[in-house]
């Protein structure tokens, strides 16, 4: 066993967290984390980071890449989190879908997307959830039918957070119509253009005041070659990639920042003349909450590292899906105990502590155990692909 | 980075799974629940022959040259199979002690024994002051008599003190009853005069003790490391003992997930397995989620504890969450197996009653948390 990083892992931490000190500004890391839409200025620094070296370590050298293990990509993903950047500037692109346009695209696709991917220049917009298919993806409705070299396609989605700055939609749709076969057979997955015509994106807004988006398709045209891989393999391959998805989304690092805000916070101020910081109940709360920090680390760490090995995942990436989302929630409360009444002020408002992160943070912790998947759905999966209990 | 075991390291653990279901069926272990000394000497023998007890000594000492990762191996399959008996004392507080701190001639002495199987050790350490939990809180006191200190006062909770042949007393030579300065290690043999011990009657049916020191003496030379210089190796071995622990409780927790699984899949009602129920699965997957956590954050510290890595962090975070997520595994797996798992005669009470010895033991959540809100600067 070993736990620690290799000196060249060490070596690129320490010149990555000398470049994000300077480059990654507070404007850049919300516009990411608080999903404010990626605005010119995360372009920017999306398009440095790729020229200062730090983007495309981990992939293949034909495309751009370093061809180097998945290691430093997890990596950056600590180092922006440490930072507020809670996530690569154009990530679905960089740590969603280029995977399986890597692993099961056609040499035309890899070859028009893996280097914008790895250059930061491009990002796309995943466009699974429908209105009637949330948690049992697989019977979704929206349809591509065949028509000469393109599909035509027709249909709704929703809550489809990037798509009003992403250039690609990442759609699956169904293919096969059969009324015989399972419903997660039929699915095929493509890549479309979001200026295409015959696309309407309509605004949802969350009660943390994110956009997320529906995209509609009326008669919307994509040419064949848009198809990622085979024909109705399309849930597989969003099953295949989705230990991966979960590997970079849920960073334990991401929650640092807040911690280290609530220290700060009990340290700097007084009760009838006392630190908050001595309150033996709020630092047992706040350390708590820095151990389940530790246990969130190290399990991030063992489902990244097996994905680094390729050693097979099969609920592992689910574990520190649920454990950093929970934690997530957790640690927002620990702090809004502690802040009391001053927890409720919003940002902009007057006498409102830590800038009204806390309370931003408390509206957004709701989206994290349903958002990818809910947390029920996640012990679903453990119960029966960790633990081989049968399926209800 | 890598979270696999060695090959020796697999090797280990396998043979001592299967040699431990074997030897130490769960009869065995009801059985020395009720005994007097708590162990069997014919299984001890057999361990002794494996070379268990020397797994972590230099060879020169009769050892194998194993790190405290092999000996954590060995410690989670005993967890596993609810060991009863004194390894963990000898070994793990008497033994990584005397490593740690010990005279060329007090290795070559007590090493060699114990990797034979010859000696028993423990640690008396918490006293009956220690209503909360404080490595430093050391009143007993030892004072130098010419060429020999007297000790005096009374230890509690010391682990297989029946049994021992020696016990590290950890006693006050200078200072304050909190200080962690001016604390002194003396191996105190048990037939010195003025040591008397008692068992406790406790809820994991373990042989702990009281023991009372009245003006036993004990020659300067059996000193274990310098005068008033305890508190250290104090500190280090009890890092150890928690994340050794932790490893233990690892190994029952696992046990008791496998147990319900498998229960969850045969005991059938409203027509169907209690498996398929996602309540019951949820279940499942909760316990799956502590141990996983816990056993990787073990195996961390006690890398870092291997390489000599400062982890203080790292062991409070192991001991705090293992200590509350071995409860919480007892409580889902009596939930799962229900009224059957409430049988005295079942396997599960046999881990319930460790799991709240072990939550315990070198520090509970409630002290590690007090830990790591110094570390984090409150």
């Amino acid at each position: 066993m070993d736990f620690g990083y290799t000196k060249e892992e060490e070596g690129f931490r320490e010149r990555l967290g000398k470049f994000l000190d300077k480059e990654l500004t507070e404007e850049i890391a919300r516009q990411n984390w608080e999903d404010k839409g990626v605005g010119p200025e995360a372009r920017e620094f999306s398009r440095k980071l790729a020229a200062n070296g730090f983007l495309g370590m981990s992939w293949p050298k034909e495309y751009g890449g370093k061809g180097l293990s998945p290691t430093y990509d997890f990596i950056l993903l600590d180092e922006l989190g440490k930072r507020w950047g809670a996530h690569i500037p154009l990530d679905i692109g960089y740590t969603m879908v280029g995977h399986t346009i890597f692993h099961r695209g056609s040499e035309e696709l890899q070859r028009e997307f893996l280097p914008k991917i790895i250059r930061g220049e491009i990002e796309f917009c995943l466009g699974y959830t429908e209105p009637n298919a949330g948690s049992d993806l697989a019977s979704m409705k929206i349809r591509a039918v065949e028509d000469g070299d393109d599909y035509i396609i027709n249909g709704q989605k929703t809550f489809n957070t990037e798509a009003h700055y992403a250039e690609c939609h990442w759609l699956a749709a169904r293919t096969d119509f059969s009324p015989n076969i399972p419903k997660h057979k039929g699915i095929s997955l493509f890549i479309v253009d979001m200026d295409s015509p015959g696309i309407t994106i309509r605004p949802l807004w969350t009660m943390s005041g994110e956009r997320t988006n529906e995209v509609f398709y009326e008669d919307v045209r994509v040419p064949k070659k848009r198809m990622v891989g085979e024909k109705n393999k399309g849930f597989y391959y969003m099953m295949e990639a989705i230990d991966s998805e979960r590997n970079h989304v849920f960073t334990p690092a991401r929650l640092l920042p807040l911690l280290k805000d609530l220290i700060r916070y009990v340290r700097e101020t007084e009760f009838q003349g006392k630190r908050l910081a001595e309150d033996s109940l709020i630092q047992e709360q706040l350390a708590g909450a820095a151990i389940e920090l530790e246990v969130a680390q190290v399990i991030a760490e063992h489902s990244r590292w097996m994905e680094s090995h390729r050693v097979p995942m099969t609920y592992e990436p689910e574990i520190t899906k649920i454990v950093v989302s929970e934690l997530e929630q957790r640690l927002v409360d620990t702090g809004m105990q502690i802040l009391g009444l001053y927890s409720q002020l919003e940002e902009g408002s007057k006498r409102a502590p830590l800038q009204g992160r806390i309370e931003w943070y408390f509206l957004h912790s709701f989206m994290t155990t349903i958002g990818a998947g809910t947390s029920e759905v996640g012990r679903n999966v453990i119960a029966q692909r960790g633990l081989g209990l049968p399926r209800s | 980075m890598d979270f696999n075991f060695s090959g020796e390291q697999k090797m280990l653990k396998e043979s001592a799974r299967s040699f431990l279901e074997r030897e130490c069926p769960k009869t065995l272990v009801r059985e020395m629940e009720k005994d007097e000394k708590g162990y069997s000497p014919a299984l001890w023998r057999k361990m002794a022959d494996l070379g268990w007890m020397g797994i972590v000594f230099p060879e020169k000492y009769g050892g194998s040259e194993g790190d405290f990762l092999d000996l954590l191996v060995l410690l989670e399959e005993m967890g596993r199979a609810c060991l009863t008996g004194p390894f963990f004392s000898t070994v793990v507080l008497g033994g990584l002690a005397i490593l740690e701190a010990g005279k060329e001639s007090q290795k070559k002495e007590f090493l060699t024994q114990i990797a034979s199987g010859g000696k028993f050790l423990t640690l008396a350490h918490t006293e009956p002051a220690t209503t909360q939990y404080d490595p430093y809180l050391i009143t007993v006191k030892a004072q130098a008599e010419r060429n020999d200190y007297l000790i005096d006062g009374i230890k509690l909770f010391v682990p297989d003190a029946h049994v021992a042949n020696y016990l590290i007393c950890v006693a006050r030579t200078k200072g304050e009853e909190r200080e962690k300065g001016g604390i002194t290690l003396f191996l105190v043999d048990v037939q010195s005069p003025g040591i008397q011990w008692d068992l406790l009657k406790t809820v994991a049916r373990d042989k702990q003790c009281e023991v009372i020191f009245h003006k036993t003496k004990v020659p300067q030379e059996n000193l274990l490391g310098g005068l008033n210089e305890g508190g250290a190796i104090l500190e280090r071995l009890l890092q150890k003992a928690a994340v050794a622990k932790c490893a233990e409780m690892i190994g029952g927790a696992q046990f008791v997930l496998d147990m319900c699984v498998s229960y969850a899949k045969e005991r059938e009602q409203f027509g169907r397995p209690i498996g398929t129920f996602q309540a019951v699965q949820h279940h499942c997957a909760n316990m799956l989620i502590d141990i996983e956590g816990g056993r990787y954050i073990t195996y961390k510290a006690a890398w870092m504890l291997s390489q000599s890595i400062p982890c203080t962090m790292q062991v409070a975070a192991a001991k705090a969450w293992v200590s509350e997520a071995y409860k919480r595994v007892v409580s889902l797996g009596h939930q799962v197996m229900a009224g059957t798992g409430y049988m005295e005669e079942h396997d599960m009470p046999l881990y319930s009653r460790r799991a709240k010895a072990a939550e315990f033991a070198y520090g509970g959540a409630n002290f590690y948390r007090k830990v790591v809100a110094k570390e984090i600067g409150l």
